[in-house]
C-alpha cells in the first residue's frame, strides 16, 4: 500500500494576548490507501486542527509549517488557493459531528443531495442531466443504507434522527468518490446501536471502495474495529502511533495505558474500585506546559521531560516519550 | 426492613393536540415498579425515547407522574412536595455549564440550597460550602469564581457538589458522564465512588455507556420503548440476559473486538 497522506511534523502557531501558543507542536501522521487510520484525543488536542489543516479550512491568523504535507504528489503547502481548493474538492471529503446541524434546515434533504453531485458525472442534454441527478441521489443513499429513500428525500433535517442525519452527511461526502474522507468525530453522543451502525458503513466504504478515512475521536471507547492504525495526540503533540492491536496489546506510551485504562479495557480492574486515572486538568492553551505537555500529569515524569522527546520508532511504530512503559528491544 | 426508596406503579402519559377538539396521548413510561437500597447504584439503560430520562425525571421530582407512587423510606412522597424531595433527592444534569447559573459564583450559587432548606447561620453556612467544595476536589478559592472560568471536569464537579450539600439519601444523574473527556470522566466517577462509600448515597443514572455502566451500577434497568424490559443484579444481566435487548445494549462493540485482538496476540 501506498502513502497518499504524508505529515511531518507539522505546527500550527497561533496568536494569542500572551504570545504565539503552539497549538499543534511536531505532529507526524503517514496514511496509506484504503486504511482508516484514528487520531484520538481529549478536547484540546488539536486533533480537529489538524483535521481542518489537512482540509484547508485554514483561517489567515494560523501560522502553519510543515516539513512536509503531501497529498499524492502535490505539496499542499506551496500550492495557491485556488489549486489547491480544486485537489481538496476532488479528493477530500469531511463529516462532522452534529450531523443535523450541518445540514441546511430550509432545504429539503433530496435537494441537498442532487446539488452535492458533481457535473462531470451527468450525461445528456438538461432534463436528462435532472432525471439523472435524482437517480443518482437515490443510488447514494442506498449505498449508505437507507432504504426508504423517498421519504428520507421529501424531508427537511430536523425531521431525520441524527443517525439517518449522519447517514445523510455520509452519502453527501462520497458523492464524488474522494479518495480520503476525514470523519470528525462522527458519533459522539450516538447511542451504541447507531454508533456501530455508522461504523460498520464506514468499513464498508473503506474496503469496498479503497477510501481512506480519517476518524477523529475523543474516546477509546469509541474507535471502529477494522481500524489498522491509531494515533494518539494531547495538547498537540503526538504521544503515540502505531497499529492499533498493537497499541491496544502492548502500549508504550504512559498516556495510552492511562487511556486503556479509562476507557476500562483493562479487564484486571474489578467494579467499583478506583479508576487509575491522570491527575489534574487539561491546560489552556495559554499555560501549556514546556517540554513533553504531559508531563504535570504523567505518573511517570521525571526531571528529563522538561525537554521535548523525540519520536522514537521502532517495528513501524512510533512513541515519544524519555520513559517507556516497555524496553524497547533492539534486536527485534 | 423497608427500602430507601419504592416506586409503585409510576406512568407517564402526555397529551398531544390532534386536530381542534381531538387529543391523543402519548404513552412515555407504562406503569413499572422497583426499589433501591440504601447505599445501592442503579443504572437506566435504553435507547432514544426509550423513557430512561422521564424515571430519571419522575424520581427526582422534575415532573409529576401520571399514575403510580413513590415511596422514600416507607413513607409516601407527595410530587409536589418541593421541601422533602430536594432535601433527600438531587439531580445532576448532562450539560454541566447550562445547569449552572452564569450570573452567580460559584459560592453562591452553592449556598443557595442550604438557605432555603436549612436554619444553618450565615457563618455556618459558608463554613459548609468550604468543606463541601473541599469535598469535591476544588479550592476553597473557587468559592468567588464564575461558571465560566473553570474547566469542564470542575463544573461538573460543583454540580455534584450542589447535589450533595444537602447530605442528599438519592442522587439522580441524566447522562452525566457522556459529555466529558476521558480523563475527567474517570476523575469524575473516582468522585462519585467515593463520596457513595462515605456518605452512604444511593445513585440513579441514566447513561448509554455499557463499559461506565459495568464498572459502577450494582443492578441495571433496562428500558425499550416505556417499558421495563428487565431489572436484575449487574451480574446477572451480564452472564444471562434474558432479551435480545438488553444484550445488545450491554456489549460493546469496540471492546469486544479490542480485547480479541489482545487476546489473540498473546
Amino acid at each position: 500500500m501506498s502513502t497518499i497522506l504524508d505529515i511531518r511534523n507539522l505546527t500550527i502557531e497561533l496568536e494569542t494576548s500572551a504570545g504565539t501558543v503552539k497549538v499543534l507542536d511536531k505532529v507526524s501522521l503517514q496514511l496509506a490507501e484504503g486504511e482508516i487510520h484514528t487520531l484520538v484525543g481529549e478536547s484540546g488536542s488539536g486533533k480537529s486542527l489538524l483535521a481542518k489543516a489537512i482540509m484547508g479550512f485554514i483561517n489567515p491568523r494560523w501560522k502553519i509549517t510543515a516539513d512536509r504535507l503531501w497529498w499524492r504528489h502535490y505539496d499542499l503547502l506551496s500550492l495557491n488557493p485556488t489549486q489547491r481548493r480544486l485537489v481538496t474538492g476532488r479528493d477530500m471529503a469531511m463529516i462532522f459531528q452534529n450531523p443535523g446541524s450541518y445540514l441546511d434546515p430550509n432545504t429539503k434533504i433530496g435537494d441537498q443531495i442532487r446539488e452535492t453531485i458533481p457535473k462531470s458525472e451527468l450525461k445528456g442534454i438538461y432534463l436528462r442531466r435532472k432525471a439523472s441527478r435524482t437517480v443518482r441521489a437515490e443510488r447514494l443513499l442506498h449505498r449508505v443504507g437507507i432504504k426508504d429513500h423517498q421519504k428520507v428525500m421529501e424531508s427537511y433535517p430536523y425531521q431525520l434522527s441524527e443517525g439517518v442525519a449522519q447517514k445523510v452527511s455520509i452519502a453527501m461526502a462520497i458523492a464524488h468518490n474522494p479518495k480520503l474522507l476525514i470523519a470528525d468525530e462522527p458519533t459522539t453522543a450516538m447511542e451504541p446501536n447507531t454508533r456501530n451502525q455508522i461504523y460498520r458503513l464506514l468499513a464498508k466504504l473503506s474496503a469496498g471502495q479503497g477510501m481512506s478515512i480519517l476518524m477523529v475521536t475523543q474516546d477509546l471507547t469509541s474507535i471502529v474495529p477494522e481500524s489498522q492504525r491509531m494515533s494518539l495526540v494531547y495538547c498537540g503533540q503526538l504521544m503515540e502511533s502505531g497499529a492499533t492491536e498493537q497499541l491496544l496489546s502492548t502500549p508504550m506510551h504512559p498516556y495510552t495505558q492511562a487511556m486503556l485504562q479509562m476507557s476500562f479495557f483493562d479487564q484486571e480492574i474489578a467494579p467499583k474500585t478506583r479508576l487509575p486515572t491522570l491527575t489534574g486538568a487539561i491546560p489552556t492553551l495559554q499555560h501549556m506546559p514546556i517540554g513533553c505537555r504531559l508531563g504535570p500529569r504523567c505518573p511517570n515524569a521525571r526531571r528529563d521531560c522538561i525537554h521535548q522527546p523525540r519520536l522514537t520508532k521502532f517495528k513501524q511504530r512510533e512513541f515519544a516519550c524519555h520513559f517507556p512503559i516497555r524496553e524497547v528491544k533492539s534486536h527485534d | 426492613m423497608t427500602s430507601l426508596l419504592e416506586v409503585h406503579n409510576i406512568s407517564k402519559y402526555y397529551r398531544a393536540k390532534n386536530g381542534w377538539l381531538k387529543q391523543r396521548r402519548i404513552c412515555a413510561l407504562e406503569p413499572l415498579s422497583f426499589s433501591i437500597q440504601r447505599g445501592e447504584t442503579i443504572a437506566i439503560m435504553g435507547e432514544t425515547g426509550s423513557g430512561k430520562s422521564t424515571i430519571a425525571r419522575l424520581i427526582a421530582g422534575a415532573e409529576a407522574p401520571s399514575s403510580g407512587e413513590i415511596y422514600l423510606n416507607g413513607e409516601l412522597l407527595n410530587p409536589h412536595d418541593y421541601q422533602t424531595r430536594c432535601r433527600e433527592i438531587r439531580m445532576i444534569f448532562q450539560d454541566s455549564l447550562s445547569s449552572l447559573n452564569s450570573q452567580l459564583t460559584i459560592g453562591r450559587q452553592l449556598l443557595e440550597p442550604l438557605k432555603f432548606n436549612t436554619r444553618l447561620s450565615q457563618a455556618e453556612q459558608h463554613e459548609r460550602v468550604y468543606v463541601i467544595l473541599q469535598k469535591v476536589g476544588l479550592l476553597p478559592d473557587h468559592f468567588n469564581f464564575y461558571p465560566h472560568m473553570l474547566s469542564s471536569g470542575q463544573q461538573q464537579r460543583v454540580c455534584i457538589a450542589r447535589a450533595i450539600i444537602l447530605e442528599p439519601q438519592i442522587i439522580v444523574a441524566d447522562e452525566a458522564f457522556a459529555s466529558l473527556d476521558p480523563s475527567i470522566r474517570a476523575q469524575i466517577i473516582n468522585l462519585i465512588l467515593d463520596l457513595q462509600e462515605d456518605m452512604g448515597i444511593s445513585f440513579i443514572f441514566a447513561s448509554h455507556s455499557p463499559e461506565i455502566v459495568k464498572h459502577v451500577a450494582d443492578k441495571i434497568l433496562i428500558m425499550h420503548r416505556g417499558k421495563m424490559i428487565e431489572f436484575d443484579s449487574t451480574q446477572a444481566l451480564l452472564t444471562n440476559p434474558k432479551e435480545q435487548i438488553s444484550k445488545n445494549l450491554l456489549q460493546s462493540e469496540q471492546l469486544n473486538k479490542a480485547l480479541k485482538h489482545t487476546t489473540t496476540q498473546e
